[in-house]
């Protein structure tokens, strides 16, 4: 194009913004970003936990007979589920209030995780764990804003071959989880958002907990 | 307020403005090449959820940052060794975590700029550079997702601020001839180890240098001082 005609038609170009200086409008604008967000996250909250109300009931109240039971959690997940299952383990096994229960994540271990990682293969980190730490009393929840998690399919197979009680908290349409004969719960966050998923994962633990408490209160471990 | 009510939005006008503000600071420290340091004595997963989220995007094509969770036995002398001068410290605690209570004390020391997310009573103000608080005394609040939503938005943000490339350079603030700031008026101070004849090499935001330490008597490695006019003037005590 003709050099003088540069500047009347910069504004095709929204994206070459080199030389933007108003720091405030940009500010404002990720301000009601966040707004935005936030409220999604409230609202996939709120339908998640309506949608599987009946559901959390049930599997919280057959976690707290096992925990009786001396029976202990053992939680999975990859890259930032990891995380949010080391939280929901911590949540079991140190809570601010209620009953404690013995409950870890299976990727805390680095020396455990790299030692299968490299020797027997990734997608058998978990499993293996399974088959060493696993009682029939005992209950595995598998976090995988996917659903496809490969590492956690085998553990999740293995678990219920092994008579523990298997929860999965999957995302987007379900994957693999949510077809699984091996899970005796899932639930899937409906949103294509693997931020806005794990946010919703959080909560449904924190609620899968409260529902467990509930049960043991009053109740003596066997 | 208790968070017992899921699908209540906690993210309102203030703390909005809050994580805006957090997060041009952010990209503005990466864009010059900070490192991002986390902590969370309390809730050590949060920190390696912050790091993860920075160093492997989930939403493909955004850039991998320097970003890593401080989780050693002692927290503070981690984040000292590793911070250099621009770098960024971010905190996930409630705001009487002794281990970051101390950190954030002496990080303006180190030079680097603080975050600090969490919930209950809130830091006093100016403990962090932002402050990302959700007000509520429920101390279940860490485990419900809250945590994860601020520093989710924190990350999205601050990819988001990187689309505006004219902003990332920071307005030169220190061209004011009495600027406090740059001026000598009291510089804080962390001493690296007492010389001899009175002096003591000491680390400040500008980086590592010789002060008179005559007037505080004998200094001992890891003190907080102030310094004036290469001298140092006060001794700041722990709380």
């Amino acid at each position: 194009m003709p050099e003088n005609e540069t500047d009347t038609t910069a504004f095709l170009y929204p994206f070459i913004e080199s030389e933007e200086t108003d720091a405030q409008r940009l500010l404002d604008d990720l301000a009601a970003s966040a707004r935005g967000k936030a409220s999604e996250s409230a609202r996939l909250q709120r339908e998640t936990l309506e949608e599987y109300a009946e559901a959390v009931a049930a599997a919280g109240a057959e976690m707290a007979e096992r925990f009786l039971r001396r029976g202990r959690l053992y939680t999975l997940g990859n890259g930032g589920s990891s995380t949010d299952a080391a939280t929901l383990a911590s949540l079991f096994s140190r809570p601010a209030r209620g009953r404690p229960v013995a409950a870890w994540s299976l990727a805390a271990d680095e020396a455990v995780v790299t030692a299968l990682g490299n020797d027997v293969g990734f997608e058998l980190i978990f499993k293996r764990q399974i088959i060493a730490h696993a009682r029939d009393r005992d209950v595995v929840i598998a976090l995988s804003t996917s659903g496809n998690s490969e590492d956690l399919m085998a553990a999740i197979t293995e678990a219920k071959r092994r008579g523990l009680l298997t929860i999965g908290f999957a995302g987007h349409g379900g994957g693999r989880m949510a077809v699984a004969e091996d899970l005796d719960h899932c639930y899937t966050v409906h949103s294509q958002s693997i931020h806005r998923i794990q946010e919703s994962h959080a909560m449904l633990g924190y609620r899968l907990w409260s529902v467990t408490q509930q049960h043991m209160t009053r109740q003596a471990v066997s | 307020m208790t968070i017992a009510a899921p699908g209540e939005s906690v993210i309102d006008a203030h703390l909005s403005a809050d994580l805006a503000a957090a997060a041009l600071d952010l990209a503005r420290s990466f864009h010059d090449g900070a490192t991002l340091w986390v902590l969370s004595p309390q809730w050590e997963p949060h920190a390696h959820h912050v790091a993860v989220e920075f160093v492997h995007p989930v939403i493909m094509g955004k850039r991998a940052l320097p970003a890593v969770a401080l989780v050693e036995p002692d927290p503070v002398a981690q984040a000292r060794v590793a911070s250099q001068p621009g770098d960024l410290l971010l905190a996930v605690a409630s705001a009487t975590q002794p281990a970051v209570v101390e950190a954030m004390r002496r990080a303006p020391a180190w030079g680097v700029l603080t975050l600090w997310i969490g919930s209950g009573p809130r830091p006093p103000a100016g403990a962090a550079n932002h402050i990302l608080w959700i007000d509520s005394d429920d101390p279940m609040v860490p485990a419900t997702g809250r945590f994860v939503l601020l520093y989710h938005l924190l990350w999205e943000l601050t990819h988001v601020c990187f689309e505006h490339p004219g902003l990332l350079n920071r307005p030169d603030d220190c061209t004011d001839a009495a600027c406090v700031t740059c001026g000598d008026e009291g510089r804080l101070g962390e001493v690296v180890s007492a010389g001899t004849q009175g002096s003591a090499l000491v680390r400040t935001s500008k980086g590592e240098e010789w002060v008179d330490v005559t007037l505080l008597g004998d200094v001992a490695a890891d003190d907080l001082i102030l310094v004036h006019a290469g001298a140092a003037i006060t001794r700041l005590e722990a709380n």
